[in-house]
């Protein structure tokens, strides 16, 4: 019986963790190796809507969008920000954890 | 007097200056002022960029040897950047237009049109830094020459985003007015968040004092 009930407890609140949307994203970008420099992204990004927050690992060279609920960016119009900053865009990724 | 004056008008803005050097185009939409002082001269540019790759401002200088003014339209073109993995390298062409301005000894109040032309190049990592920089100035009857500037840099450790970053650097430069044509120029550069500023002194005993805002 406690199987069962584990199980169904596992239905009820597994799909509730799913259903939360993934927005965030790591952008992983060539050049970032000065921190007075990469202030351009934090700047073209903290002008854009869709942008909550912004993160800049220079060892990683890895900037780490956190979008709003609801929002998204295009991985072209991401890499053209990108490039807009002064910077390549080698990949993006969905910056969840667990993920 | 008018030294001094032309020197405080430099001082003036210099709570929105930036280094020589540093990074002469901002990202898009982004503006960008640097104040510099050496041994040469005292310098306000003040730029914004409509795209990455180029940014239009006003140049002002006074030229301390020569005590004249130069004031001027100044354009910033980034002519090629290498963005690699672990470094990033640039190469700039720098120009400006405008009205060269003199009171000293024959040329007493005489303005005449004054263009400047410059390369630069730079290279760094985290660790390492090293640019190269010239610039021809023709003021007309006032003064006309070429000078060059080369920097290495080595940062004592390296800082995190956000982090207080510091750099030991070594410039000379090479200006072919002064009787003493090359001066070293040991100097400091720290940058945090949007600020960067150097300070050196030279081997002639003349003090490098430059900043950086960019917004």
């Amino acid at each position: 019986m406690k199987y069962i009930l584990t199980i169904f407890a596992l239905m009820i609140t597994t799909p509730a963790f799913a259903a939360e949307e993934c927005n965030a994203l790591d952008v992983k970008v060539t050049g970032l190796v000065c921190d007075f420099c990469a202030r351009s992204i934090e700047k073209t990004f903290g002008k854009r809507e869709e942008v909550e927050d912004v993160k800049v690992d220079l060892d990683a060279g890895n900037i780490h969008l956190v979008l709003k609920a609801g929002q998204k960016l295009e991985e072209a119009e991401l890499k053209q920000l990108i490039t807009n900053a002064g910077y390549d865009m080698i990949s993006v990724e969905k910056g969840c954890p667990n993920e | 007097m008018k030294n001094v004056l032309a020197f405080a008008a430099c001082c003036a803005f210099a709570w929105q200056a930036a280094p020589a050097y540093a990074r002469p185009v901002s990202y898009a939409g982004g503006w960008m002022a640097m104040q510099t002082n050496d041994a040469d001269s005292h310098s306000l540019e003040i730029g914004f960029s409509p795209t990455h790759r180029y940014a239009l401002g006003y140049l002002g200088e006074y030229w301390r040897d020569g005590d004249w003014q130069f004031h001027g339209v100044n354009a910033n073109w980034l002519a090629k950047r290498w963005n690699l993995p672990s470094s990033q390298a640039n190469i700039y062409l720098r120009g400006a237009v405008g009205v060269a301005y003199s009171d000293f000894g024959a040329w007493d109040g005489k303005s005449e049109p004054a263009a400047t032309l410059g390369f630069s190049a730079d290279w760094e990592d985290r660790r390492y830094y090293t640019s190269y920089d010239n610039r021809y100035v023709e003021a007309g009857d006032i003064d006309h020459f070429l000078m060059q500037k080369a920097r290495v840099g080595i940062a004592p450790y390296i800082g995190g985003y956000g982090d207080l970053h510091t750099w030991l650097m070594l410039e000379v430069s090479h200006n072919p007015t002064r009787e003493d044509t090359f001066t070293l120029t040991p100097m400091v550069r720290l940058f945090k968040g949007d600020y960067l500023g150097e300070l050196g002194i030279s081997d002639k005993g003349d003090v490098l004092f430059n900043l950086t805002l960019q917004f």
